[in-house]
C-alpha cells in the first residue's frame, strides 16, 4: 500500500488507504454511505419501488448534474484548506456570459471556451489574493461572491435574464442513456475521476497533505502555493462548467441562477464528510453521496407532495446529524 | 498589535474620506443632511448585527450564519407584541430575549455536541427560515405604534435608531479589552488551549458569547422592523453579506483573538456610503456589489500581506 | 463481524434498489390528475393562496391534485414539471416567477403531451391565464395621473419608479405601463423628472436603495411613485418618511397586497387588484375543466390573446376599504358558485 512517488517524509495520516470498497464502510465516507442507505430505505418504504425507477432517478439526476460537477471541483479547494465561497456567483456569472455569447450567435464551443477562460481569470484573482497575498480564503472569496454577483447582474441587463434557448444544446443535455440523463452519468464519471485523482495520484495526495498541515507539507517539499492555486482554479473551472450546463438545461440565464448555490453545495459536501474550515478531510465520493442524500430527501417530499419548506428543515437536521456522526467516529471536536 | 488595529482604522478612515471627497467634488449636493440620513439609517441595523458577528468571530467561533433567521424571528416577536398593544420597553425586551434564546440554542448544540459553529449556524439558519415560513408570510408593525414612530424619529439630526447602535459599539468596544469577560473571549479566540490552561472555561465562554451575540441580533430586529415596513421571512437574507464584510473590513479576525470593535463604525459606515455615492455618480445599484466585492478582496489581500510581513 | 454486517448492508443497498427499479412499471391513474406548481411562498401570502384555492377547486371537481413549489428557482421549476410528467398528471398549472426556465419546461411538457397553464407570464407553448400586465400597469398609471393632475396640475418634482428587475418582462410591463398611463394623463412631465431605483419588489429589501435615491434628489418634494408592486412602492414611501420628506408623496401600487386591512400607509393612494389568489377559477373554468371533459381548447398563449383573461381592478385607497383581506376573500371565493371570479365578487370599481 505504499507508493514510491509519495514524498518520503509526507505526514502519514493524510495518505488514503487504497481500498475503496472497504472505505465505503469504515473509511471517511461511511457516515454518509449509511445516511444515503437510510434515505433510500425511507424512500422505498414510504414511496414504494417507483422511488428508484429510472424515470425518477433521472429527474433527480438531471437536477444534480450542476451540483455534482461544482461540488467535485470545489471539493479540491476544501481539501487543500481554502474554502471557495464564490462558486454560486461563479455559476451565475458563467451561465450569464455563456447565454450572452449564445445570443450573439457565437458557436457554442467557442462560447464555452471563452466562458471557462473568464471563470479561470476570476479564479486566478482568488488565488492571487489568497495564495499570493495571504488573504483569509473565506473573506476573499466572499468578496468575489459579491463582486461576481454585481458583474452578472450588469451582464443580464434591466430584464434580469437572457433567453438563449438553443434546441441543439437542450437536446444534448437532455440525452438519455439506459433511461438516465447522459450528463448525469457523465457527472458521476467526473466524480469518480475526481475520487481517483484524490486517492491515487500524487496531486491528490499533495492536495490532502497541504490541507491537513501546510507547514508539514512544505517541509516535506510539497509546493504548497502551487497546489492551492491549482485547487482554486479547479474550483472556478467546475463552477464555470456548472453555469454552462445550467444555461443549456434551462435555455436561459437569470438572476436566480446559482444564487445561494454555495450554501446548498457546501451543506451537502459537509453532510458528505468535507469540512469547510479544515483541509485534508473528505473525498469526492462522499461529497456526491451528500448531494444524493439531500436530493433523495427532497424527492421523497416532492413525490409525497409535502410542503417543500420541510426540505430545508430536514437538510438542516441532516447536516447536524452528519457532522455529529462524523465527530463520534473520531472527527474533530470543537471546543 | 494595538498599533496594527489603528492602522486599519486610519486606512479605513482615509478611504472613506476619499470616497466622500470624490463624490462631493463630482456632485456637491452629496454633502447634505439627506445623505447623512440615508447612510446612517443603513448603518444602524448592519452595525448592531456586526457587533454580534464580531463577538462570535473574536472568540474563535468564526461566523454566525444564522443571523438572518434570528433577526426575522426577533422582528416577528416585536411585531406581535406591538400588535398586542404592549409598551415599547416590553417589545424591545421580547425581541432581545428572542435573539438571546436563539443564540443560547445555537450554543447548546455547539457546546453540547462539540460541533463547529459555522456548520451549526448554517443548519439552524436553514431550519429557522423554513420554520418561519410556516409561522408567517408577511408581518408589519402597526402604523402609528411606538416602534413605528421610533423608526422614523430623529435625535440631534440623526435617526433615532442610529444612536443605540453608536452607544452599543462604543460600549462593547470599550469593555471587550478592559473587562475580564472581554479578555477571556479574546483569549479563547486567540488560543483556546492556552486559555483553558489558564483556567478559563471554554463552555461558559461559548454560552456567554453566543447568547450575547443573539441578544444583539434581537435588538437589531427591533431596529429592522421599526423601519422596514412589511417584511417576510427572507427579507433579512440580503443583510448577511454586508454584516460579514463589515466585520472583516474592521479587521476583526475571523479566526479569532484580534480586533477592535470601534472600527466597526468606520467599516460599516464606509460600506453603507458606497451605494449612496454610486447613485450620485449615476451608476445603477447593480454596480454597487462589484465595488463592495472588489474592496473586500483588496482589503483582505492587503491585510494578509501585512500580517505575513509582520510575522518573521 | 461488524465489518461483515456492514458489507451485507452495502450489498443490499446496491442491489435491492436496482431490482426494484427494473421491476417497477407505471400504473395508470383512473381519476383526472391536476398538478399545480406554486411560485414559492418566499415573498407573499398570495403564492400560498394560489395553491390553496386550486386544491379546493380540484377537490370539488373530484380530481386528484398534487402541489409542488417552484421556490422561486428556475431549476426547481423545471424539476417540478418533470415530476408532474412522471406522476402522470393530465394537466399542469404553474406560476413561475422565474420565467427563464419556461422554454425548457414548455419543451419537456410538450414532449410528454401535458397541457400547461401558466399564470401572468406568457410562454408560446402554454395556455396563458392572467392579467394583461401591461394593461394593468397602464390602468394604475392613469389613476395616479388623475390624482397628480388634480393635486399638482401635472407638475410633480419627481416621478419615481420602483423597479424589480428580477421579475424580468413583468417589471417592464407593470412599471413601464404605469409610466405610460401616467403620461397619457400628464404628457408634459419633462424627461429628467423620471427616475428609477431597484426595489427588488420587497418593501424591506428595497428600503436602502430608496433612501439613496431620495438623497440624490434632495430638493424633490412632490413625488409620484409607481412600481412593480405595492411592496416596491412602499419601500420608497417608508424611505421618504424616514428622511422626513413624505408629506407630499403619492404612491400607486400594483397587485393590491398592502391596500387592504388596518395597516394601509396613508401615502399609498391606490393600487391595482389582480386578486391573484383566485386565478385557479379562471384556469379551471376555461382550460382545465374542458380538458378533463375531453374538449381540449385551442392553445392561446399570448398575453393579448389569452386562454382566460383576468381583469385588472384599479382602486383608490378609499375604495379598497370595502375589499376584504386575502384570507376572507379566499373563504368567500370558495363558497361562491363554480366559475365565479374574485373580480366579480370583490372589485368595487367594475
Amino acid at each position: 500500500m505504499t507508493d514510491a512517488t509519495a514524498p518520503r517524509n509526507a505526514p502519514a495520516p493524510y495518505i488514503v488507504p487504497h481500498r475503496p470498497w472497504r472505505d465505503l464502510l469504515t473509511g471517511p465516507v461511511a457516515s454518509i454511505a449509511f445516511t444515503v442507505i437510510v434515505v433510500v430505505a425511507v424512500g422505498l418504504i414510504w414511496i414504494g419501488p417507483r422511488f428508484l425507477a429510472f424515470g425518477n432517478v433521472g429527474i433527480m439526476g438531471a437536477f444534480l448534474i450542476v451540483p455534482l460537477v461544482v461540488g467535485a471541483c470545489a471539493g479540491f479547494a476544501l481539501l487543500s484548506g481554502v474554502v471557495d465561497l464564490s462558486i454560486g456567483s461563479m455559476v451565475g456569472f458563467s451561465s450569464a456570459l455563456f447565454a450572452l455569447l449564445l445570443t450573439l450567435a457565437w458557436n457554442p464551443w467557442a462560447a464555452a471556451a471563452v466562458t471557462l477562460a473568464a471563470c479561470l481569470g476570476f479564479g486566478a484573482i482568488n488565488a492571487i489574493a489568497i495564495v499570493g497575498f495571504g488573504a483569509e480564503a473565506i473573506a476573499a472569496t466572499l468578496g468575489m461572491l459579491v463582486a461576481l454577483r454585481g458583474i452578472t447582474w450588469v451582464l443580464l441587463g434591466p430584464q434580469g435574464a437572457i433567453f438563449s434557448f438553443h434546441p441543439g444544446l437542450s437536446d444534448l443535455v437532455n440525452q438519455t442513456l439506459f433511461g438516465l440523463p447522459l450528463f448525469f452519468l457523465v457527472a458521476i464519471g467526473f466524480t469518480v475521476i475526481a475520487a481517483i485523482v484524490v486517492a491515487r495520484t500524487r496531486f491528490g495526495r499533495h492536495v490532502q497533505a497541504v490541507g491537513g498541515d501546510d507547514k508539514a507539507a512544505a517541509r516535506a517539499g510539497i509546493p504548497v502555493k502551487r497546489i492551492r492555486v491549482a485547487a482554486l482554479l479547479l474550483s472556478a473551472f467546475g463552477a464555470g462548467l456548472g453555469g454552462i450546463v445550467f444555461t443549456a438545461q434551462l435555455g436561459s440565464a437569470a438572476r436566480a441562477t446559482g444564487f445561494g448555490l454555495e450554501f446548498q453545495v457546501y451543506a451537502a459536501l459537509m453532510i458528505g464528510g468535507y469540512s469547510i474550515l479544515r483541509g485534508g478531510v473528505g473525498n469526492p465520493i462522499g461529497g456526491a453521496l451528500g448531494l444524493l442524500a439531500v436530493a433523495g430527501v427532497s424527492n421523497i417530499l416532492d413525490l409525497k407532495a409535502v410542503s417543500p419548506y420541510y426540505v430545508n428543515i430536514i437538510v438542516g437536521l441532516l447536516l447536524l446529524a452528519a457532522v455529529l456522526l462524523d465527530r463520534m467516529r473520531g472527527g474533530d471536536a470543537y471546543e | 498589535m494595538r498599533l496594527q488595529g489603528w492602522g486599519t482604522g486610519l486606512t479605513l478612515l482615509a478611504v472613506w474620506l476619499l470616497l466622500i471627497a470624490a463624490t462631493g467634488l463630482y456632485r456637491p449636493d452629496f454633502l447634505s443632511h439627506q445623505t447623512v440620513l440615508a447612510v446612517s439609517f443603513t448603518m444602524s441595523i448592519v452595525g448592531v448585527m456586526a457587533i454580534g458577528q464580531g463577538l462570535v468571530a473574536i472568540s474563535g467561533g468564526f461566523l454566525d450564519l444564522s443571523q438572518p433567521a434570528a433577526l426575522i424571528a426577533s422582528s416577528l416577536v416585536a411585531v406581535r407584541l406591538s400588535e398586542a398593544g404592549l409598551p415599547f420597553a416590553v417589545v424591545i425586551l421580547g425581541a432581545v430575549l428572542t435573539g438571546m434564546a436563539w443564540g443560547f440554542a445555537n450554543a447548546v448544540i455547539i457546546v453540547g455536541a462539540k460541533l463547529n459553529p459555522v456548520i451549526v449556524t448554517l443548519a439552524t439558519n436553514f431550519i429557522g427560515l423554513a420554520a418561519l415560513y410556516f409561522a408567517f408570510q408577511l408581518a408589519e408593525v402597526p402604523l402609528g405604534s411606538a416602534i413605528h414612530q421610533f423608526g422614523r424619529a430623529k435625535l440631534f439630526g440623526l435617526p433615532a435608531i442610529w444612536w443605540p447602535m453608536l452607544a452599543l459599539v462604543l460600549v462593547v468596544g470599550f469593555l471587550i479589552p478592559r473587562t475580564r469577560y472581554g479578555r477571556r473571549a479574546i483569549a479563547v479566540g486567540g488560543n483556546r488551549m492556552a486559555a483553558r490552561a489558564r483556567g478559563i472555561s471554554l463552555k461558559a465562554t461559548r454560552f456567554a458569547i453566543f447568547t450575547a451575540a443573539g441578544g444583539f441580533v434581537g435588538f437589531a430586529g427591533v431596529l429592522f422592523c421599526a423601519t422596514s415596513g412589511p417584511f417576510n421571512p427572507s427579507s433579512a437574507n440580503a443583510l448577511q453579506l454586508n454584516v460579514i464584510a463589515g466585520v472583516i473590513l474592521a479587521g476583526i479576525s475571523l479566526s479569532g483573538g484580534r480586533g477592535n470593535f470601534w472600527l466597526l463604525l468606520l467599516s460599516v459606515g464606509f460600506l453603507s456610503t458606497i451605494p449612496t455615492a454610486l447613485v450620485f455618480f449615476g451608476l445603477s445599484s447593480d454596480t454597487q456589489s462589484i465595488f463592495q466585492g472588489l474592496i473586500l478582496i483588496s482589503a483582505v489581500a492587503f491585510d494578509g500581506y501585512r500580517a505575513r510581513r509582520g510575522t518573521p | 463481524m461488524l465489518r461483515i454486517s456492514k458489507r451485507v448492508i452495502a450489498t443490499m443497498a446496491l442491489t435491492v434498489p436496482l431490482a426494484f427499479g427494473v421491476a417497477w412499471s407505471a400504473n395508470a391513474a383512473e381519476k383526472f390528475k391536476l398538478g399545480m406548481a406554486v411560485g414559492g411562498n418566499t415573498c407573499c401570502d398570495w403564492m400560498k393562496a394560489q395553491g390553496d384555492v386550486a386544491r379546493a377547486l380540484a377537490e370539488k371537481n373530484g380530481w386528484d391534485y398534487i402541489e409542488l413549489s417552484n421556490n422561486n428557482d428556475p431549476a426547481i421549476a423545471l424539476k417540478n414539471a418533470r415530476i408532474f410528467a412522471q406522476e402522470g398528471v393530465n394537466a399542469m398549472i404553474q406560476f413561475n416567477g422565474q420565467p427563464a426556465s419556461n422554454p425548457a419546461i414548455s419543451q419537456a411538457m410538450n414532449a410528454a403531451k401535458i397541457p400547461v397553464v401558466t399564470y401572468d407570464i406568457a410562454d408560446p407553448g402554454m395556455y396563458f391565464v392572467g392579467i394583461d400586465n401591461l394593461a394593468a400597469g397602464v390602468a394604475g398609471g392613469e389613476q395616479l395621473g388623475k390624482v397628480i393632475k388634480e393635486k399638482w396640475a401635472c407638475n410633480p418634482d419627481l416621478v419615481v419608479s420602483a423597479e424589480g428587475a428580477a421579475a424580468g418582462i413583468v417589471n417592464e410591463w407593470r412599471t413601464g405601463g404605469m409610466r405610460t398611463g401616467l403620461k397619457k394623463i400628464c404628457p408634459d412631465i419633462p424627461a429628467e423628472k423620471w427616475v428609477s431605483f431597484e426595489s427588488q419588489g420587497d418593501a424591506a429589501v428595497g428600503l436602502p436603495a430608496a433612501r439613496d435615491l431620495l438623497a440624490a434628489h434632495p430638493d424633490a418634494k412632490k413625488m409620484a411613485v409607481v412600481g412593480l408592486n405595492d411592496g416596491g412602492v412602499l419601500s420608497l414611501i417608508n424611505a421618504a418618511e424616514q428622511l422626513g420628506r413624505a408629506d407630499e408623496v403619492i404612491g400607486w401600487g400594483q397587485d393590491g397586497a398592502f391596500i387592504t386591512g388596518d395597516n394601509v400607509n396613508p401615502h399609498l393612494a391606490g393600487s391595482v387588484f389582480y386578486f391573484l389568489e383566485g386565478y385557479a377559477v379562471y384556469a379551471i373554468r376555461d382550460v382545465i375543466a374542458p380538458i378533463a371533459a375531453g374538449n381540449i381548447p385551442p392553445l392561446k398563449a399570448a398575453a393579448d390573446n389569452p386562454a382566460s383573461r383576468v381583469e385588472p381592478c384599479p382602486v383608490s385607497a378609499e375604495q379598497a376599504k370595502a375589499v376584504p383581506a386575502m384570507a376572507e376573500r379566499v373563504a368567500k371565493l370558495l363558497e361562491a358558485p363554480a366559475g365565479t371570479t374574485a373580480y366579480s365578487l370583490f372589485c368595487p370599481n367594475k
